[in-house]
C-alpha cells in the first residue's frame, strides 16, 4: 500500500480510539512496573476499524495498532452484530497477520506436487504465468476449463470473481463452505417462500428450544448469539430465559441448556413434529398465527396424527414424560422461540426436520415477533445448492475437462474426500492457490499468488444472519503490509488487465479500492454530496450500520408448501459391522479448520474437553466401558470410507451409540503450529445425500471404534479425576 | 562405667596416639574414597549448573506441585542437623560420661549437614543469581525483604544455626587442636598454631573452656529447636491442605532428633570401624543410644498418629481428600516410612540384645533415616498434587537434574565429613582422656573429686 | 474511603476481622477497590477470554509438551465439571483468574514484595523482583499463579504483536492476572488529567471486554453505585473458597435456573 493512503489512514483513526470505549490510546515506551504512584506519562496509539472474516458472521472489528504494529484487536462496540465482543477466533486473527510461516512472496512449484517444494519467484513473472496459462485457453476456445473455487463470499468480491468468470467465459465457479447455510435457505424458502436466513431474537425470547442449532460455537453468528444468549438468562430483571437443547451429543451450546435431550440422530424432525401434533391436541397454539398463514388446526393436527407420543418416544429414544413437558413449557411460554442447527440439517431427512421446527415457530405465532424470529436483514439471497455445484465441479475435473483451477482459501482440506474433489483436483494440470499460509490447497498448487492476510486488506463483509437491520462492514488495512503479497482481487483484476480484450473490459476500476468505494456510494446512495468525507466516516466507525428498520419481507407461510414429513433416516455403513453414529462437529476455535494454524487456538483448551493441540474422539462411559477404552487410549475410527487413529475423550455427555470428533486439525501443512497435528475426521465421511435435493447428510455416517493402545498422547487443561470433583470447590 | 576400657594401663601418650590415628597421613583406600566422592559431587554440580544455564523446565515441578525434591531435602538435612548439637549437648549437660568419644563426630556433622541444607532453598529458586534481594542490605532502590515470609525467618534461623554449631564445634575442638599442633609439623603445625589460639592447657584455661562449653551447649539447644520450628512453619502457616496444622512445629521437632539421633548412630558405626576406635565406641555406647532413639521413636509415632487422627476426625473434605491420594498414591512409600521410621525402631529397641548389636543398630538407623526422607517427601509433595482447586489438581516426579543434585548433596557431605576427619581429630582426645584420668583417681566416679581437668 | 463491609454488599460475609480490614481500608486514600463480578448464569464456556487476556498481557505461547507438564501459562482458564451421569449429565464452567484477596495468602509469604498489594486493592507482581521460589503459587488457593518453567519465545513476526504496555516475562519468575494493570493505569492517568475519577465501565480488562456473553463485570467495589458493586450484592452472589477467608475482590454469581442454586 502507499504510504501517503497508509499516513491518510491514520488520520482516520481519531474516532476509532474514542469509539473504542474502554481506553483512550495511551502507549508508553518503558514496562510498567507496577508501583502506582509513578506517573509515566505515555504517547499514543491509534485504532483501525475493520471488519473480521474469519467467520461469515462477519462481526466489527477496531485494532490497536502501535508503532505500526497491530497489538490486539477488539470488538467494535457500536458494530450491531457483535456490539464490542469478539470470539477466540476474532481475537487470533494477529496471528494470521503476524504468523511465522506466511508466504512471503509468489511462489512456483518446484518439485513434485504436495511436496511443498516451490522456487521464490517475482509477481511479474507470477501473474504472466498465470495468465500465459489463461491465453491458451482462449486461443483454443476452451475458455470453460477454468475453475474458480472460492468460499461462499459477499459484496463486491462475489460481484468481482462472478464478473470475472463470466467475462473470461467460464461458468466454473464454486463458492462452497462445508458449513454454508445453503440448508437453511432452501428450507426457509420451501417453508416462508424466500431465501432470507433467520435472524432470532434470542436475547428477548422466555424459551429457547434448539434443535442441534450450536450458536455458541458457530450457528450463524455465535458473538451475536452469545451476547443475545447473556441477556436472554439475566438481561431482564424479573424473567430468565429457559433453554433446552435437542441433541445426541452435548454441545458447548448444549452445556449451558437447563434441559438436555438426547434424541436419537435423525429423529429430532419427528421429535419436532411430534411437539407440534401435542401443541395441536391440547390445542395450546396460536390461532391467530394458524390463520394467517392459512392453516387450519384440524386438518394440521389430523394429518400428524401419526406423531402420537409413544411412537415418537419410541423413535427419538427420549421418555414420553419429557417430550409431553417440553410440548407444554414450549406452548406455554410467550415468546417462546425454536432453532434448528447443523445436526440436525446434515441428515437424510435434514432438509424437512428442519422445516418440522420451522413449524414449530409457525405454530405458536413465533414469526417476525419480539423474542421470535425475522428473516435476516443482511443477506438476503446467497447460494443454496452449492453442494451440488462442488458434485459437478468434481465431475468436469474427473473428466479432464479442466485445465486451470484457481482456489482460494483450502478446499483440500475442509472439504470430505469422499466428494471426490481431492483426487479429481489432483488431475487439473495448472493448479493456483491465494492462500497466505502453505496450507493443504497451496501443497497441491502449481503457483501460488499470496494474499494479503485480512489486516492488510481492503474489503466490505455483509454479516451473515447478524441482525435483523442492513449491515455492511468495511474492512481497512490497518499495517503496512509485512510481505510482498496481493490481494485477491487486486490479483484477479491485474490479470484481466493483462488478457485484455471482454476480460480487461469488465474491469474499467484503477483498483479493487476503487471498486469498493463505487459499491458502497451506490450503497450509501446520498446523490450529489461529496462521498470522499462519508467514505472517511464509513471507515472510522466499520462500515455501514443502517438503524431504520427497512421494509423486510416478513415471513409468511408460502402458499401450498407442503407438511415437511420426515422420512426415516438413512446411514452409511450397515448397523451390524458399523454400531455407533459419528458426528463431526466444529470445533469452538478452529471453525472448519481455518482457526488451526494459530497457536493461541491451538493452546485454548477445548471448553467440552479441556483438549489443548491436538484432536480426539468422544466416548460415552458406557461404550467406552464395554469397548474397554480408557481416557487418553489410542484408539481406531473406521468408517466405510476408510480408518483414523484417535486418542479417546471419555464424554459424558453423548449417548452411547454416538461418537463425536471435532473438526479442524489434521492439516497437512498450515504453518508450524497446525501441520501434521492430529486427523482429519471428514476422511471418515461417507457421500450420502438426502436423495432428493443433493444436501449431504454429513452425519449420517456410521463407524466402529476399536482399542489401539494407551499411547494416545492425549493432552487436557483439566485433571482428568479433579474434573469430577466440582463438590470440593462448592460450585 | 565398670566397662568403660581399663585405660588406665594406657599411658597418655598411647592414647594421643590412638585417638589421633585419623590424622595420620591418608591411605590409597581413603584417596579412592575421595576422588569417587568428589566425583559425584561434580555430577551434582554440572545437574545444577545445566539447570541454572537452560531453565527449570529441566525439574519435574509444575503447576501446582511447585516444590519438589529440592525443598524435601531441604527439610531433610535441617532434620539431620539436629544430631550433634542437640545429642552432645543433651548428653554435655546431663553429664553422661559415654558420650565422650562421638561428640566430635556429633558436633562436625551438625555443621556440614546444616550447611548442605542451606543451600538447598537457593538451587531451588527460579533466579538463583538474584538470591540477594533475600538479603536485607542497604540499596538505593530502598527495597528491603519482608520479614513476614518463613522464607525469612529460614534465612535468619539457618545463618544462626551454622554460625552458633561452627562455634559449638570449634569450642569444643580447642585443646585437641593444641594436642595435634604439638604432635605435627608442617602446614598441620602452622593451621593448629593458628586455630589452636595459644591454647597451653593451664587450669585457668580449662575452668573457662569448662563454662563456655556448657553455657554454648545450653544456648544451642533453643536455636537448634527454633530452626526446624521455623522449617515446619514454612508449611504451617500456609493455607495448603495438610500443611496448615498446628502440630508441625513440634512434631517437625521430633522428626529432626528422630533423623538426628539415627544419623549420629550410624556416624559412630562408621568411625568405630574406620579409625578401630572398638574400645571407645562400645555396645554400651550404641545400648545408650538405642534406648535414646527408642524414646523418640514413640514420641514421633505419637506426633504422626495425633497428625493423622486429627485429619481423619474433622474429615475437612479437601484435607481428606489429599490424606486419601497420599495413601492410595504413595502406598509402598507410606508403609516404608511407617515401618522404618516407628515399627522396626519400637520393636527392636526393645531388645538389649539388639540395641547392643552393631549391626541392628545399622540398619535400623539407616532405616529411621530413609523412613525421615520418605516422611519430608509425603508432606511436601501430596499436598500440593491435591490442592483447593481439583480441576488444577497434579503430580510429580524428580528428574535426572534433581536427583543428581540430591545425590551431588549427599556425596557433598560425606566428602565434607572425611576431609574434616582427616585433618582433624575427629574422636574429643581431652574428654576422653579427661574421663580417664578422673576414671583412673575414682573407681566408682560417683562423688565429685577435684582433679587436674577442674569441675565439669 | 469506604468503609469495607460497604463493598462486602451489607450481605452475610462479613465478620469482625472483615470489619478489622474495613478500618484498615478506610485509612488508605484510593478511591478505588478493583473488583469483578463473573455470572456463571451467563457463561457459556467459550474460551474467548482467555485469548483476550493472551493477547493483552504477552502471555507465553505453551506448546503441547509444556502444557503436558501442567505449565500452561494462561493467566485465566476456564475450569470445566462434569456433575452427575448420562443421560442426566450437566456440565458447569468456573472461569478462575486472579482473586485480587483483600487477604492474600500469596503476598506475606513473598521474601522480596515481589507479590504484593496495592491502595486499590489489586495483588500486584512486580517481576524484575521476583527471585522464583515459588512459595507464593504453593499457597495461592486459587491456583492461579504460573511460573515461567521455559523461555518464552515468539518466532519472528509473531513478536510484532507483543504489548509494548508491559514486560515479557523471562524464565524463573512468577506471574498471574494482574486486573490488565495497564489498562487501569491508563485510565487513571486520563482521568488525572481531566481532574475526575475513573467512570463506571470506563476500563475494562481485556477478558471482560471481549465476553461476548458479558459474563465478566468489571469496576471499583469501591463506589456502591457502579454495575460492579451493585452486582456484588445479587442474591445469587458467591466468592471460591470464602470459607478460607481471603476475602477475593471476585464474587461468583450461581447459575441461575440450574439445580444447585
Ligand atoms: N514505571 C516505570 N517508570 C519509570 C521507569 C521504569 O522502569 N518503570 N524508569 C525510570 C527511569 S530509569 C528513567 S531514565 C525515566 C525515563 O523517563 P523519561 O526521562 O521520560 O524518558 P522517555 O520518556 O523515554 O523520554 C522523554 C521524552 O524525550 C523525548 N525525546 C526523545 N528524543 C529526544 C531528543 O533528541 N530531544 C528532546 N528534547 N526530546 C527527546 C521523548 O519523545 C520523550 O517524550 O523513567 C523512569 N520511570
Ligand atoms: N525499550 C526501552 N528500553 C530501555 C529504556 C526505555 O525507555 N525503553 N530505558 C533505558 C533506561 S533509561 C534505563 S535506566 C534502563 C533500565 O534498565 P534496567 O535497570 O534493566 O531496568 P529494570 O529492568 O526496570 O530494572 C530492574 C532490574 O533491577 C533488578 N532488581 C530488582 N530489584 C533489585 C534489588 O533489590 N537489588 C538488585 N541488585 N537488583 C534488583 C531486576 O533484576 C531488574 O533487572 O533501561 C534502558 N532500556
Ligand atoms: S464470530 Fe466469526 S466473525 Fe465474529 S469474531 Fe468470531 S470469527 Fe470473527
Ligand atoms: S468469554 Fe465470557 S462466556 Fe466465554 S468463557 Fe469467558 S467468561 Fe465465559
Ligand atoms: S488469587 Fe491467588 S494470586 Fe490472586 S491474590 Fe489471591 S492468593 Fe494471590
Ligand atoms: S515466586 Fe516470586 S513472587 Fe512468588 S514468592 Fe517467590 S519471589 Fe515472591
Ligand atoms: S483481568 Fe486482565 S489479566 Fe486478568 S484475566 Fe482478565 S484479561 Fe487477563
Ligand atoms: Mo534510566
Amino acid at each position: 500500500m502507499k504510504r501517503r493512503t497508509f499516513l491518510q489512514l491514520t488520520g482516520m483513526t481519531a474516532a476509532g480510539a474514542a469509539l473504542s470505549g474502554c481506553q483512550s490510546g495511551n502507549e508508553k515506551l518503558i514496562p510498567y512496573l507496577v508501583p502506582p504512584d509513578e506517573g509515566v506519562t505515555p504517547g499514543k496509539a491509534e485504532y483501525y476499524a475493520s471488519s473480521c472474516r474469519s467467520c461469515p458472521a462477519g462481526c466489527g472489528i477496531l485494532v490497536r495498532v502501535s508503532e505500526g504494529r497491530a497489538k490486539k484487536i477488539e470488538g467494535n462496540p457500536t458494530h450491531p452484530v457483535n456490539k464490542g465482543k469478539l470470539c477466540a477466533m476474532g481475537q487470533a486473527v494477529l496471528q494470521e497477520l503476524y504468523h511465522p510461516d506466511r508466504v512471503p512472496q509468489p511462489l512456483k512449484r518446484s518439485g513434485p506436487r504436495g511436496s511443498g517444494a516451490f522456487t521464490r519467484i517475482t509477481w511479474e513473472e507470477a501473474l504472466e504465468l498465470l495468465a500465459g496459462q489463461l491465453r491458451t485457453l482462449q486461443r483454443e476456445k476452451a475458455t470453460d476449463r477454468l475453475a474458480l473455487v472460492t468460499p461462499q463470499l459477499s459484496g463486491t468480491l462475489a460481484e468481482l470473481t462472478t464478473l470475472f468468470m463470466h467475462a473470461f467465459g467460464s461458468s466454473h465457479h464454486l463458492s462452497f463452505d462445508l458449513l454454508g447455510p445453503d440448508w437453511l435457505r432452501t428450507a426457509t424458502r420451501r417453508s416462508f417462500g424466500q431465501p432470507g436466513l433467520p435472524w432470532y431474537d434470542v436475547a428477548e425470547t422466555r424459551y429457547l428450544l434448539s434443535f442441534g442449532a450450536d450458536f455458541v460455537e458457530h450457528h450463524l453468528s455465535p458473538v451475536q448469539y452469545g451476547y443475545a444468549f447473556g441477556r436472554m438468562r439475566q438481561g431482564r430483571d424479573t424473567v430468565r430465559g429457559h433453554f433446552t437443547y435437542v441433541g445426541g451429543r452435548m454441545s458447548l451450546t448444549g452445556a449451558s441448556a437447563d434441559r438436555w435431550m438426547p434424541a436419537r440422530p435423525g429423529s429430532e424432525g419427528i421429535l419436532a413434529l411430534g411437539l407440534a401434533r401435542l401443541i395441536l391436541a391440547e390445542s395450546l397454539f396460536d390461532a391467530g398465527s394458524l390463520a394467517a398463514n392459512g392453516l387450519r388446526a384440524e386438518e394440521l393436527l389430523h394429518s400428524l396424527a401419526a406423531y402420537d407420543l409413544s411412537r415418537v418416544a419410541g423413535e427419538t429414544g427420549l421418555a414420553e414424560r419429557t417430550i409431553a413437558e417440553v410440548a407444554r413449557e414450549f406452548a406455554t411460554t410467550r415468546p417462546a422461540l425454536a432453532m434448528a442447527g447443523e445436526t440436525v440439517a446434515f441428515q437424510t431427512n435434514g432438509p424437512d426436520a428442519v422445516r418440522a421446527v420451522q413449524l414449530l415457530n409457525l405454530l405458536m405465532g413465533n414469526l417476525n415477533r419480539p423474542g421470535g424470529v425475522y428473516p435476516d436483514g443482511g443477506s438476503r439471497v446467497g447460494p443454496e445448492n452449492s453442494f451440488a455445484e462442488l458434485l459437478s465441479l468434481v465431475a468436469a475435473m474427473r473428466g479432464d475437462r479442466i485445465r486451470v483451477a484457481m482456489i482460494h482459501g483450502d478446499p483440500v482440506h475442509a472439504i470430505p474426500p469422499a466428494t471426490g474433489f481431492q483426487e479429481s483436483l489432483a488431475r487439473v494440470p495448472f493448479v493456483v492457490s491465494f492462500s497466505t499460509l502453505m496450507d493443504d490447497a497451496a501443497l497441491q498448487a502449481d503457483l501460488i499468488l499470496p494474499d494479503h492476510a485480512a489486516l492488510e486488506s481492503w474489503g466490505e463483509v455483509v454479516p451473515l444472519a447478524g441482525t435483523q437491520h442492513r449491515v455492511i462492514g468495511l474492512m481497512q488495512p490497518v499495517v503496512t503490509p509485512l510481505f510482498d503479497t496481493r490481494q485477491f482481487p487486486e490479483v484477479l483484476m491485474a490479470v484481466a488487465g493483462k488478457l485484455g480484450g471482454r476480460t480487461a473490459a469488465a474491469f474499467p476500476q484503477q483498483s479493487y479500492l476503487e471498486m469498493l468505494k463505487g459499491a458502497m456510494e451506490k450503497q450509501v446512495g446520498h446523490k450529489g454530496m461529496d462521498f470522499e468525507a462519508v467514505w472517511v466516516d464509513l471507515l472510522r466507525q466499520g462500515g455501514l450500520f443502517e438503524t431504520r428498520h427497512d421494509q423486510e419481507k416478513d415471513y409468511r407461510r408460502a402458499p401450498g408448501s407442503p407438511l415437511p414429513i420426515p422420512a426415516e433416516p438413512r446411514f452409511a455403513g450397515d448397523e451390524k459391522r458399523f454400531p455407533l453414529h459419528l458426528l463431526v462437529y466444529p470445533s469452538t476455535a478452529f471453525y472448519d479448520g481455518r482457526g488451526a494454524p494459530h497457536p493461541w487456538l491451538q493452546q485454548l483448551p477445548d471448553p467440552m474437553t479441556t483438549v489443548v493441540w491436538g484432536s480426539w474422539v468422544e466416548i460415552n462411559p458406557r461404550t467406552a466401558a464395554e469397548l474397554g477404552i480408557g481416557s487418553g487410549d489410542l484408539v481406531e475410527v473406521t468408517s466405510s470410507q476408510g480408518a483414523l487413529r484417535f486418542p479417546a475423550v471419555i464424554y459424558p455427555g453423548i449417548r452411547p451409540d454416538m461418537v463425536a470428533i471435532p473438526l479442524g486439525q489434521g492439516h497437512r501443512g498450515g504453518g508450524r503450529y497446525a501441520k501434521e497435528r492430529g486427523a482429519n475426521p471428514l476422511a471418515l465421511l461417507a457421500l450420502i445425500t438426502d436423495g432428493t435435493e443433493h444436501q449431504p447428510a454429513w452425519h449420517a455416517t456410521r463407524v466402529r471404534v476399536s482399542r489401539i493402545s494407551e499411547k494416545g498422547e492425549l493432552v487436557t487443561a483439566g485433571h482428568p479425576q479433579g474434573s469430577y470433583r466440582s463438590e470440593l470447590i462448592e460450585i | 562405667m565398670s566397662e568403660h576400657p581399663g585405660s588406665s594401663a594406657k599411658s597418655a601418650l598411647q592414647l594421643n596416639d590412638e585417638l589421633l590415628s585419623s590424622l595420620r597421613p591418608p591411605s590409597l583406600r581413603w584417596y579412592g574414597l575421595a576422588f569417587f566422592l568428589g566425583a559425584v559431587v561434580a555430577w551434582g554440580l554440572y545437574a545444577f549448573t545445566y539447570m541454572v544455564t537452560t531453565d527449570m523446565s529441566c525439574t519435574g515441578l509444575d503447576r501446582p506441585v511447585m516444590w519438589g525434591i529440592y525443598i524435601v531435602n531441604f527439610v531433610f538435612w535441617v532434620g539431620l542437623s539436629h544430631s550433634g548439637t542437640m545429642v552432645s549437648s543433651i548428653l554435655r549437660l546431663s553429664q553422661a560420661n559415654w558420650r565422650r568419644p562421638i561428640l566430635r563426630a556429633a558436633e562436625a556433622m551438625t555443621v556440614f549437614t546444616i550447611t548442605v541444607a542451606g543451600l538447598f532453598p537457593l538451587i531451588h529458586l527460579g533466579r538463583n543469581w538474584v538470591f540477594f534481594y533475600l538479603i536485607p542490605y542497604p540499596n538505593q532502590r530502598g527495597l528491603w525483604p519482608n520479614f513476614r515470609s518463613p522464607l525469612l525467618w529460614d534465612a535468619t534461623a539457618i545463618t544462626t544455626y551454622i554460625i552458633g554449631s561452627s562455634l559449638f564445634l570449634y569450642l569444643g575442638m580447642l585443646p585437641d587442636l593444641a594436642v595435634a599442633r604439638d604432635r605435627s609439623r608442617g602446614w598441620r603445625r602452622k593451621l593448629y598454631t593458628i586455630l589452636a589460639m595459644g591454647w597451653r592447657g593451664t587450669a585457668r584455661e580449662w575452668v573457662i573452656y569448662h563454662k563456655a562449653s556448657t553455657l554454648m551447649a545450653a544456648l544451642i539447644i533453643p536455636v537448634a529447636v527454633s530452626v526446624h520450628s521455623i522449617v515446619a512453619w514454612d508449611f504451617a502457616v500456609t493455607v495448603v491442605p495438610g500443611w496448615h496444622s498446628t502440630i508441625f512445629p513440634p512434631y517437625f521437632v521430633i522428626g529432626a532428633i528422630h533423623s538426628g539421633v539415627a544419623a549420629v548412630i550410624t556416624l559412630m558405626i562408621i568411625i568405630r570401624r574406620a579409625f578401630h576406635l572398638e574400645e571407645y565406641l562400645t555396645p554400651l555406647h550404641f545400648d545408650n543410644m538405642g534406648k535414646l532413639l527408642l524414646v523418640i521413636a514413640l514420641l514421633w509415632s505419637y506426633a504422626y498418629f495425633v497428625e493423622v487422627q486429627t485429619t481423619w476426625y474433622a474429615h475437612e473434605p479437601i484435607e481428606w481428600e489429599v490424606f486419601s491420594f497420599m495413601a492410595g498414591n504413595y502406598t509402598p512409600a507410606l508403609l516404608l516410612m511407617l515401618f522404618g521410621n516407628s515399627v522396626l525402631p519400637i520393636t527392636a529397641l526393645c531388645f538389649k540384645r539388639l540395641r547392643r548389636s552393631i549391626g541392628a543398630m545399622l540398619v535400623i538407623s539407616l532405616l529411621v533415616n530413609v523412613g525421615m526422607f520418605i516422611e519430608r517427601f509425603l508432606i511436601i509433595v501430596p499436598s500440593l498434587s491435591h490442592k483447593n482447586m481439583p480441576f488444577v489438581w497434579g503430580t510429580y516426579r524428580p528428574t535426572w537434574v534433581e536427583l543428581s543434585v540430591t545425590a551431588g548433596a549427599f556425596a557433598g557431605f560425606a566428602l565434607l565429613y572425611t576431609l574434616f576427619a582427616k585433618c582433624f581429630p575427629i574422636v574429643a582426645v581431652t574428654d576422653v582422656r579427661e574421663l580417664d584420668v578422673r576414671e583412673a583417681s575414682v573407681p566408682f566416679g560417683r562423688t565429685k573429686v577435684p582433679s587436674v581437668v577442674g569441675k565439669e | 474511603m469506604f468503609p469495607l463491609l460497604r463493598y462486602e454488599g451489607g450481605r452475610g460475609s462479613y465478620d469482625i476481622r472483615t470489619q478489622f480490614i474495613g478500618k484498615i481500608m478506610e485509612k488508605q486514600t484510593s478511591p478505588y477497590k478493583w473488583g469483578m463480578v463473573i455470572d456463571l448464569d451467563r457463561c457459556t464456556g467459550c474460551g474467548a477470554c482467555v485469548v483476550a487476556c493472551q493477547a493483552e498481557n504477552n502471555v507465553g505461547i505453551c506448546d503441547k509438551k509444556e502444557i503436558s507438564e501442567g505449565r500452561n501459562m494462561h493467566w485465566l482458564r476456564i475450569e470445566r465439571f462434569w456433575v452427575g451421569e448420562y443421560p442426566d449429565v450437566r456440565v458447569r464452567f468456573l472461569p478462575v483468574l486472579c482473586q485480587h484477596c483483600h487477604d492474600a495468602p500469596c503476598e506475606p509469604v513473598c521474601p522480596v514484595y515481589a507479590s504484593y498489594h496495592n491502595p486499590d486493592g489489586l495483588n500486584g507482581q512486580v517481576y524484575n523482583r521476583c527471585i522464583g521460589t515459588r512459595y507464593c503459587g504453593n499457597n495461592c488457593p486459587y491456583a492461579v499463579r504460573v511460573f515461567n518453567f521455559y523461555n518464552h519465545e515468539w518466532p519472528k513476526p509473531l513478536d510484532n504483536q507483543l504489548s509494548p504496555d508491559l514486560t515479557v516475562r523471562s524464565r524463573g519468575v512468577m506471574e498471574k492476572c494482574t486486573f490488565c494493570v495497564q489498562r487501569i493505569r491508563r485510565a487513571k492517568e486520563d482521568a488525572k488529567g481531566e481532574g475526575r475519577l475513573v467512570r463506571d465501565g470506563e476500563v475494562q480488562p481485556a477478558c471482560a471486554q471481549t465476553c461476548p456473553a458479558e459474563a465478566l463485570v468489571f469496576g471499583n467495589l469501591a463506589d456502591p453505585h457502579s454495575r460492579v458493586a451493585r452486582l456484588s450484592r445479587s442474591p445469587r452472589r458467591f466468592r471460591l473458597l470464602e470459607h478460607l477467608g481471603t476475602h477475593p475482590s471476585v464474587y461468583y454469581l450461581k447459575g441461575g435456573g440450574r439445580e444447585h442454586v
